[in-house]
């Protein structure tokens, strides 16, 4: 009985040879960087972008429903803030595993776990922004004959806007974050190159697909200070000392 | 619901038949979330201090601050590895990035917001701006410089254990190893770092106590920064 | 002020375990009854470097083409780690080095003097805790010293016993090397290579030590793409203090008892095909032309017939 298998030679196919930069692992192969972008390098940012749009306007609908709830009854607020608390000293990395057996290894996992981070930062908004809303301008508004509805969507939510807008602003760039971490147990958004390119040491797709992360942050920051400014223009002339 | 309390009870066995392991791995984590808040503390307080007690280049404190914030730790873990060989260091540079936005934004605005005109009277009053600084604008800051301490503590200890994948050891290490401890594994861990996580939140807050004098205890601007964004980041990778 | 702290506490000491218990409860609710376990699942586990990658590929692609139903638990780590795998069930195949098995599973201190009869001890271990240790490769993936050919032809090195002849040896190679038997020690011990200069390697390739002339040999592994190239001489160890390291899959009995010779005929058939010149070739495209395992382990074995 022997141990070794007898050797008949195998075939030993051409693998496709990289060019020079790859092999030499250098900073920054452009070469590499063109002929990777369409298979592997948008669509892990197209992911990522449809992971987060979809965590930020789920979250923002239902922590809008879970604000005006708080409204009314107040002893809504403090478990939810306990739990969001908690939730956020669990590590991301842990609750997207937890979330497997459940709901598998699927994008609705990973959505489940954003829209929780999410929805706890923008809850905590809407409530500030609403109570921010002063008494007495609510007062007025009641006065003038204006129904619960109309007092909500023509007082307090312009009014409550800066810190809704601020909300927003910060849940999208978290997510983002967030969301390059999911690719530890699902094959989307930008996490995936990284962490494959963390195996092998590859310098060129790990300082592509990190600059793309961090683009894609600064970027989406950008354009919502750009969008704060526009839909609260007033806010604009509190200048700090 | 029998089933749910089965995998809880496994994972707190894990924790009683694992004391060993999971005792080194959380001391690896303080280790290096203790290292993060240190050289952040030493980056962040002087900068935010002076520029706020200078009331100036508020753009550049705060929108520094707002870049670091938007950067994700992986990504500048990724960054960092192909310079840097794998371990401590590189895992350290991540967690002060993260560390060092909430600690700035705090420390400028608590001290910049510090009425105008009591610093004012201070000065009239002979003092000279360092004497300000310690006696008038650090102990009204405080508030705010401590809930940018006790978020960045929270951030920087619950994101330690992205340190795993990038050779920094710590309970990470349990976390992302299903394959090897199991679910009750990671469900163990992460009792351990939420609990840490509480823990150090904790200690701050007595350090807060302590180091407040006695007038302004009691006085809680809340846990928001002042910048009308909740303490919350979210980004506990 | 005492009893609004105490009530505080004991608030978020409620809300911690009702939030735990939620988040965890939901989750764990579905472990509990997705945990009931098919019959003998196929769960090929790796280590986590290039070669184990693409080992892990191999076997698991062939399973595959096969029409078994393979899992895949890649990136392990240790040993130590992937053996805590198997053996609690979370995995039930993976390849490993039988001299790795040999010295770190079964804690044993000097090798045998073949291949073979460690392949045997291994074998026979592994049955005892309930495992089948499948015919090993015909390459290894194992320690040892390498030079540059220009060195060897100046200093006229074939084996590793030469080196004594080399005036101010300097060696490169993994800190650990300095303490094993499998490394200077047994250099030391059983070819009397005693003036070593030692230099730890902490992130530097070994390869660009010996290019840059900064040290004359250098501690690497036989199947490292570099190799690949005329530019180094391996020196010979007839001695075997290196120990050997073909590759063997250790399968769980369960599975083998479940999809028999379907499994293992597979399994060593591609074992069959993995020669020196081969895996040389398989981690030269993972280690420097990046290409995915998953891509590397399809070309071959389509090219040999196995897929």
């Amino acid at each position: 009985m022997s141990g070794i298998v007898a050797q008949s030679g195998p075939v030993i196919p051409d693998f496709g040879e990289a060019s020079s930069c790859v092999q030499d692992n250098r900073l920054f192969c452009p070469d590499w960087v063109r002929d990777n972008w369409g298979p592997v390098l948008q669509p892990a940012l197209l992911q990522h972008v449809k992971l987060t749009i979809i965590a930020v306007a789920i979250g923002f609908v239902l922590a809008f429903i879970a604000a005006l709830l708080a409204r009314h009854r107040p002893w809504f607020e403090r478990p939810f803030d306990l739990v969001s608390a908690l939730v956020y000293t669990i590590p991301s990395i842990a609750l997207f595993q937890l979330l497997v057996p459940v709901t598998g290894l699927t994008v609705t996992t990973v959505e489940v776990a954003l829209v929780s981070y999410t929805l706890l930062i923008l809850f905590r908004n809407f409530l500030t922004g609403f109570r921010s809303v002063p008494a007495d301008v609510l007062e007025a508004a009641r006065g003038m004959g204006m129904g619960s509805f109309q007092v909500l969507r023509r007082v307090e939510l312009p009014l409550a806007l800066p810190a809704i807008m601020a909300g927003v602003r910060v849940a999208t760039v978290s997510t983002i974050a967030l969301a390059t971490v999911a690719a530890f147990v699902i094959p989307e958004g930008l996490g995936r190159p990284i962490f494959l390119a963390l195996r092998q040491f590859f310098n060129t797709e790990l300082i592509v697909t990190a600059l793309l992360a961090i683009g894609l942050a600064l970027v989406a920051d950008g354009l919502l200070v750009l969008a704060q400014r526009a839909l609260t223009p007033w806010t604009r002339a509190r200048t700090r000392p | 619901m029998i089933g749910d309390i089965s995998v809880f009870g496994d994972a707190l066995r894990f924790i009683e038949e694992n004391p060993g392991l999971l005792w080194d791995k959380t001391v690896e984590q303080l280790e290096l979330s203790a290292a993060a808040i240190g050289v952040a503390l030493l980056v962040a307080l002087p900068i935010g201090i002076g520029l706020g007690h200078l009331r100036r280049y508020s753009f550049v404190a705060i929108n520094v601050a707002n870049i670091g914030r938007a950067l994700p730790t992986l990504a500048v873990i990724a960054v960092c590895i192909v310079f840097l060989p794998v371990g401590f260091t590189v895992v350290l540079i991540a967690l002060v990035v993260l560390a060092v936005p909430p600690i700035l934004t705090n420390a400028y605005v608590g001290v910049s917001e510090v009425d105008a005109e009591t610093v004012e009277a201070a000065r009239g009053m002979g003092m000279t701006e360092r004497q300000i600084l310690q006696r008038v604008e650090l102990p009204l800051a405080s508030p705010l410089l401590f809930a940018g301490i006790r978020t960045a503590v929270v951030f920087v200890v619950a994101s330690a254990t992205i340190a795993a994948i990038a050779g920094g050891g710590g309970l990470g290490d349990v976390i992302v190893n299903q394959a090897s401890y199991g679910i009750e594994g990671v469900i163990g861990a992460s009792i351990l770092v939420s609990a840490l996580a509480f823990a150090c939140d904790g200690v701050v807050a007595l350090v807060q106590r302590g180091v407040t004098p006695r007038p302004l205890r009691g006085r809680r601007v809340g846990d928001t920064m002042l910048v009308s964004e909740p303490r919350t980041k979210g980004s506990t990778l | 002020m005492i009893r609004k702290h105490t009530r505080r506490a004991a608030r978020a000491a409620f809300a911690i375990s009702f939030g735990v218990a939620i988040i965890l409860g939901g989750a764990a609710s579905a472990t509990a009854a997705s945990s009931e376990p098919t019959a003998a699942p196929i769960i090929v586990g790796t280590k986590n470097f290039g070669e184990a990658f693409v080992l892990g590929e191999l076997y698991k692609q062939a399973l595959e083409a096969k029409g078994l139903d393979v899992s895949y638990k890649e990136n392990i780590g240790s040993t130590e780690l992937i053996q805590k795998a198997l053996t609690s069930g979370k995995i039930t195949l993976y390849p490993e080095y039988v001299g790795i098995a040999y010295t770190v599973t079964f804690k044993k201190k000097t090798f045998p003097a073949s291949a073979l009869a460690t392949y045997s001890t291994v074998k026979r271990l592994y049955a005892a805790k309930g495992y089948t240790v499948l015919p090993m490769t015909p390459f290894q993936d194992v320690d040892a010293v390498a030079v540059l050919r220009t060195t060897a032809k100046k200093y006229g090195l074939k084996s590793v016993s030469d080196l004594k002849k080399v005036p101010d040896l300097t060696l490169a190679a993994f800190p650990e090397f300095r303490t094993r038997e499998t490394g200077l020690v047994g250099m030391k011990k059983k070819y009397g290579v005693t003036d070593v200069k030692f230099t730890p390697l902490a992130g530097i390739s070994a390869y660009k030590l010996l290019d840059d002339g900064k040290v004359l040999a250098a501690g690497v592994f036989s199947t490292d793409p570099p190799l690949a190239t005329s530019k180094y001489v391996v020196l010979k160890d007839p001695k075997n203090i290196f120990g050997f390291q073909n590759v063997v899959p250790i399968v769980s009995n369960k599975l083998v008892s479940e999809y028999g010779s379907k499994l293992t005929s597979t399994l060593n058939a591609v074992s069959r095909k993995l020669t020196l010149k081969a895996m040389l070739a398989m981690n030269t495209a993972v280690y420097v032309d990046q290409k995915p395992a998953a891509q590397i382990a399809d070309a071959f074995l389509k090219a040999n017939g196995l897929k």
